[in-house]
């Protein structure tokens, strides 16, 4: 009765690694003196490996949730799948991942449940027995600090935020919850994925890279793309490039060309000209690698390596690489 | 004879009807007065082919062969006056004089422009000329054949009636001594003298007849758009009344104005404008002269009320888009064509009632329209340059005699904020008082207007009069040509008037009455005129006279004052990237470092940033600056540096 | 089809970070001086509602919760592009409260504008970016949501709609009544009004209507309030901060710091 509940996927048949995410989240929330249980979906018999992968982080009670609907972004079949578990578990703290289906089960459980609501966390604690979520604000400009005093409370942690905590194995039981869904009286139901991603529009992508004259020629845009496929992003470029014939026109950001906004902009042999910056100056972080430690790009880049990019750029795909792969 | 005559006037008078019927469809303008600049412009540009005389060789042989015609013109009325009208004028020294020696000459002169005309157009083949259109060549040869037929019908009569003042018509008389070294009999003479006068007579009133449909109606035509030319400002935008327009900017021909419609038939087709257009000489899809043509064409073709809309299918987006409004073209139009309000009008259409534009210039008008400035992604705020600088802020309640206007090209680009507070510092020293806006300045609405969207150009100076009534502002000084222009010939259209001085015609009158004395900067200078300041407000002195008190010397470069060339910022291409050919600015700058001047000064923010940023592409020695830049490096230089410092 | 699109204008997102405050009483962010502009995603959203109606008829109305001194470009633009009729909640508040107070009053506004097929929202707002006014409306209007769509086609009267998802696209069937909240792609790009559109956009009819008059009745649905005890400006140097080393530790500490900053 009670306690932390976290919704877990596992829609591939392998648990989503958001979700041990989650449970970091959960263990942050220790000091409520919480127990922690999963709603685990998912379908097929993947859903026994990531029930003990659960336990393996300290998960005690997995309420399974085997269902075909329960396999690609169906968020109404989710939220007819959760509504038994919350119904049996009742818990004082609900963590969502805040990807595709959770962005929109979140508030709409919450509205359903009447609880205290945040979206989008960066960071999850316990103070004074109240959850207390940050979340960034204002384009990331600033850090509003949210204090959830109502149960339940339902948190919507933004992916990759949280760490995955270290396993801490317990003997967990799995408990199988009775989903029955009627597919028909679905309000909203996906017909079909696209898998066509990553080629995210410059102005979309969260993630972009930008390469300059520095590049020296269009052979180095081949080690920008690859780490922009590593990261989820895009590849743009500065005037010089576009000029040359490097890239499309299309891929110009500047004050004659696109202007982004993303959360991470990383410029590549980019000098700054202000023609460019003004098409990055909404960047929430900006990284410069450049080899001339003067370029004015370092006066508007927050993180800066002055270096070849031709040594600096592979050695950060490797890093990226092998992040990915733990 | 006369039959022949009388068809022919006839059918000139058809043909001018025709156009007049066509220009009446168009909206009103007032042209007519004053007079006296007008004529004085018409003797300047007309008689004495000023303009025609800026390409010399051209300049040359029209004006021989315009004056060889005005003669034998006068002196054919002279023959028919005589022997038609019966007055007996044609006697004594007059004749002598003027009917046999002076129309000679002038015919031999005429004979001479022709080909010179032709040898132009197929031996040196110029590429402004436009090729393959046969009635350009036509009209050369109707010209060629009709002062030879006139010679020969003159040596001929010399020839059969031994006139006792042959000689008076050296011409004519070689023709005779000619005739009758061949030796040909009397009839021979008699016969082909009497054809060939008919012959004459009906090129020559083919040549009336033909005038109104062709390029020879510029005969007519080129004097009064002399004269009908405009004179307070040469790209004056007209202001729409939204509350009672229903049309907003050119998409037919009754939108455009009579002077418009009446402006394409005095082409000449030249190709002048083509040649000096920094569009079309960087290789953008941008020619003026066929702007002109294409709409010529369309309104010959279908009427007034064609059905096609100008701007698209008569003339090319992609064109009315790659125009600077510079004026290159309309500076060099010989009769006075005004290519540029043309461009605006159809671009109002294209962006008001079809919001069709390039998608850059969108961007940079939807800033406008919720920002205030151009300038999307700006990461300063207005008054980040004056941080720390002394000067009264009227936002704040302080009052001074000059408001700075600093514009957003000054404000909001890095690279102008040390000419700004230059420009700050010689102010001061000279003791004057002055105030700035600061963040309640706006746009001046110039790009706006430049790009056709009116309704927003109405919108801003509105809210820029109000602002400027509030605080009591009376002068200004602008550090931007764009925003000099738009206060001093587009405000009054709104009921805001003001004593309105750039700042290098400040800072000429400040060293002029003494109040600045500079010492000189050690660097070699040539100036870039800015389009705004030189051709849309004829200032081409002042800047030179401040430069020469500065510098350490001046040079020019080839295309200088009246025929200086853009930057490629203006009509709001500053932000449209230059993808076609060359960048205007990187031809410019070659242009500059060329001069093998140390600095390229110049007097406009925007000019700063072409320039600044061709200067780096290209790693020219010519280093870009304000002319207050350097008026500010003298000051610390001269006698007055304490005073500079102190205030 | 009856379509109703809710924007409202924030502070420029694009201010100079300079300009950019936070008001250390509301513990929001200073609007009074800063230029307003529209959410980022509610003109697309607008646009997808403009051009379904293009498509299949109907009534697209724009609704709006804020101030209504600072509301005004909002609904001029919104009626410019094409919008029949607009209303203005007037709610000084409004700049202050969280999304579930905003979504419990909009609801509230769409249920006194009646009958409704599909409410339209931006994906998330350039202020808070919380992405729950689309989920909550759907809750408080029991109607179908899904989220972060940027294309719709209407086919034999349910909706397909393209939903942007985290492994691709999604093709998702939606039944009417429906709440969509949009993202931008390059089919959705705002249209520019005309000048024509401007100025008849001044005779199409804007009701303003007092908060008071639309407050939900009590024991309405929806998510208990939290408290915002903190908003902070996060320490930032704005000089750049060099990484030392050779390439390899260069790459690894800028890793190291992008994974502190969330980034990665």
């Amino acid at each position: 009765m009670g306690g932390v509940c976290i919704v877990a996927t596992a829609l591939e048949g392998t648990l989503a690694r958001t979700s041990l995410e989650l449970v970091g989240g959960a263990r942050a929330l220790q000091p409520l003196g919480l127990e922690v249980s999963a709603a685990l979906l998912g379908h097929g018999p993947g859903l026994t490996a990531a029930a003990s992968e659960l336990h393996r982080h300290g998960v005690g009670v997995v309420y399974r949730c085997d269902h075909p609907l329960l396999s690609a972004g169906q968020s109404d079949a989710v939220l007819a799948a959760l509504q038994p578990v919350v119904a049996r578990v009742r818990p004082q703290v609900l963590l969502v991942a805040a990807d595709t289906v959770g962005r929109e089960v979140a508030p709409r459980l919450a509205a359903r449940l009447r609880a205290g609501l945040a979206t989008e966390c960066v960071q999850v604690e316990a103070a004074d027995g109240a959850v207390v979520a940050r979340r960034q604000v204002y384009g990331g400009r600033a850090l509003a600090t949210l204090v959830v005093q109502a149960r339940p409370a339902v948190l919507s942690v933004k992916p990759h935020a949280l760490d995955v905590p270290a396993p801490a194995p317990v003997d967990g039981r799995v408990e199988d919850v009775d989903v029955s869904i009627d597919a028909e009286a679905l309000p909203a139901r996906v017909r079909q994925v696209l898998r066509e991603q990553a080629e995210f529009g410059l102005e979309e992508a969260q993630v972009v890279i930008g390469g300059g004259r520095g590049l020296g020629g269009p052979e180095g845009l081949g080690l920008l793309r690859e780490l922009a496929q590593l990261m989820g992003g895009a590849v743009g470029a500065s005037r010089p490039p576009t000029d040359a014939g490097w890239v499309p026109v299309s891929w110009q950001i500047g004050q004659t060309g696109k202007t982004i906004r993303p959360a991470l902009y990383i410029a590549v042999g980019i000098s700054g000209a202000t023609q460019h910056i003004a098409g990055v100056s909404g960047s929430r972080t900006i990284v410069a690698i450049n080899r001339d430690p003067e370029a004015p790009i370092f006066s508007v880049a927050h993180l800066g390596i002055v270096g070849d990019y031709r040594e600096v750029v592979p050695a950060l795909i490797a890093r990226v690489k092998e992040l990915k792969g733990t | 004879m006369y039959l022949l005559a009388f068809v022919a006037l006839a059918v000139f008078a058809y043909g001018v009807a025709r156009h007049v019927r066509l220009w009446c469809r168009g909206r009103p303008a007032a042209r007519l007065r004053p007079v006296g600049p007008r004529l004085a412009a018409v003797v300047r540009h007309v008689l004495a082919h000023g303009r025609l005389l800026v390409d010399r060789v051209a300049g040359a042989y029209h004006f021989a062969f315009f004056w060889g015609f005005v003669a034998l013109f006068a002196g054919t009325t002279v023959v028919f006056i005589h022997q038609d009208l019966r007055l007996r004028i044609m006697q004594g020294p007059f004749y002598l004089y003027f009917q046999s020696a002076t129309l000679d000459v002038m015919g031999l002169a005429a004979t001479a422009g022709v080909a010179a005309a032709l040898v132009v157009r197929y031996l040196l083949r110029p590429p402004r000329l436009r090729r393959g259109v046969p009635a350009d060549a036509l009209i050369l040869w109707l010209f060629a054949l009709i002062l030879v037929t006139g010679f020969l019908v003159e040596g001929l009569r010399i020839a059969g009636t031994a006139d006792p003042w042959a000689a008076w018509s050296p011409v004519g008389y070689g023709v005779a001594l000619l005739v009758r070294a061949v030796g040909m009999s009397e009839a021979a003479v008699r016969f082909s003298h009497a054809w060939l006068w008919w012959i004459h007579f009906v090129l020559a009133m083919a040549f009336i007849a033909y005038i109104p449909f062709s390029k020879l109606f510029h005969l007519v035509l080129a004097p009064l758009n002399t004269y009908l030319q405009p004179l307070s400002t040469p790209a004056a935008v007209s202001l729409i009344d939204f509350e009672r327009s229903e049309r907003f900017g050119a998409s037919a021909f009754t939108d455009l104005t009579w002077k418009d419609l009446f402006d394409l038939d005095v082409c000449t087709e030249c190709g002048r404008c083509t040649a000096v257009c920094p569009a079309s000489t960087t290789g953008k899809p941008l020619s003026p002269m066929h702007v002109i043509l294409d709409l010529r064409d369309e309104m010959t073709r279908s009427g007034a009320t064609a059905p096609r809309l100008l701007a698209g299918a008569v003339v090319r987006p992609e064109a009315l888009w790659a125009c600077t409004t510079c004026l290159a073209c309309m500076q060099a139009c010989p009769v006075f064509i005004e290519h540029v309000p043309k461009i605006v009008e159809l671009r109002r259409h294209l962006v008001m009632e079809q919001a069709s534009l390039p998608e850059s210039m969108a961007d940079a008008l939807r800033s406008l329209e919720v920002r205030g400035h151009p300038f999307r992604g700006a990461a300063l705020s207005r008054a980040a340059w004056a941080e720390g600088v002394d000067v009264r802020r009227l936002a704040e309640g302080e009052r001074a005699e000059w408001l700075l206007w600093v514009g957003c090209a000054a404000a909001l680009n890095e690279r102008n904020h040390p000419a700004l507070r230059a420009l700050l510092r010689a102010l001061a020293a000279a003791g004057l008082e002055v105030g700035i806006l600061g963040e309640e300045e706006t746009c001046s609405g110039d790009p706006a207007r430049r790009i056709g969207n009116e309704y927003l150009f109405q919108t801003l100076a509105r809210q820029n009069i109000e602002t400027l009534a509030r605080h009591g502002v009376q002068k200004i000084v602008t550090l931007c040509p764009h925003c000099y222009n738009t206060f001093r010939h587009e405000y009054p259209q709104l009921g805001g008037t003001y004593e309105v001085w750039h700042h290098t015609q400040l800072l000429a009158r400040l060293m002029q009455e003494g109040r600045l004395r500079p010492g000189r900067t050690a660097a070699t200078v040539t100036f870039h005129d800015p389009c705004y300041l030189g051709r849309h407000n004829g200032e081409y002195e002042a800047p030179r006279r401040v430069l020469a008190a500065v510098a350490a010397g001046t040079v020019e470069m080839a295309q200088c004052r009246e025929h200086g060339f853009c930057c490629g910022a203006g009509g709001g291409l500053y932000w449209v990237e230059e993808r076609a050919g060359q960048r205007v600015s990187h031809v410019r700058t070659r242009q500059a470092a060329a001069t093998g001047a140390e600095v390229v000064a110049t007097a406009c923010p925007f000019c700063l940033l072409m320039l600044e940023d061709a200067a780096a592409a290209l790693e020219s020695p010519a280093r870009p600056l304000d002319v207050a830049e350097l008026v500010d490096r003298a000051l610390a230089q001269g006698p007055e540096m304490e005073m500079a410092e102190g205030s | 089809m009856e379509i109703i699109v809710c924007l409202k204008q924030v502070v420029d997102p694009e201010l100079p970070a300079r300009d950019f405050a936070i008001d250390p009483v509301t513990q929001r962010q200073v609007r009074e001086g800063r230029p307003l502009v529209i959410s980022t995603y509610d003109e697309n959203a607008l646009e997808v509602g403009l051009q379904l109606k293009d498509r299949v008829g109907g009534k697209v109305t724009a609704l709006t919760l804020g101030p209504a001194a600072a509301s005004g470009d909002a609904i001029r633009l919104a009626l410019a592009m094409g919008a029949d009729e607009a209303v203005v909640v007037d709610d000084p508040q409004a700049p202050a409260r969280l999304g579930a107070a905003k979504a419990r009053l909009l609801a509230a506004a769409v249920r006194r504008l009646g009958h409704f097929d599909l409410v339209l929202c931006g994906c998330e707002s350039a202020d808070w970016v919380e992405r729950v006014v689309g989920p909550l409306l759907a809750e408080a209007l029991q109607a179908a949501c899904v989220t972060f769509v940027s294309r719709i086609e209407q086919v034999n009267g349910t909706l397909l709609v393209r939903r942007l998802a985290d492994e691709g696209f999604h093709l998702v069937e939606v039944r009417p009544p429906a709440v969509l909240s949009v993202t931008s792609d390059e089919s959705n790009r705002p249209r520019l009004p005309k000048v024509k559109d401007i100025m008849t956009a001044r005779r199409k009819p804007v009701h303003t209507w007092p908060v008071a008059e639309v407050a939900p009745q009590a024991g309405e649905e929806g998510p208990l309030e939290v408290e915002v005890r903190e908003v902070a400006l996060p320490e930032r140097t704005t000089r750049c901060e060099f990484l030392p080393g050779d390439p390899g530790e260069q790459a690894a500490a800028l890793v190291q710091r992008l994974r502190e900053l969330k980034l990665l």
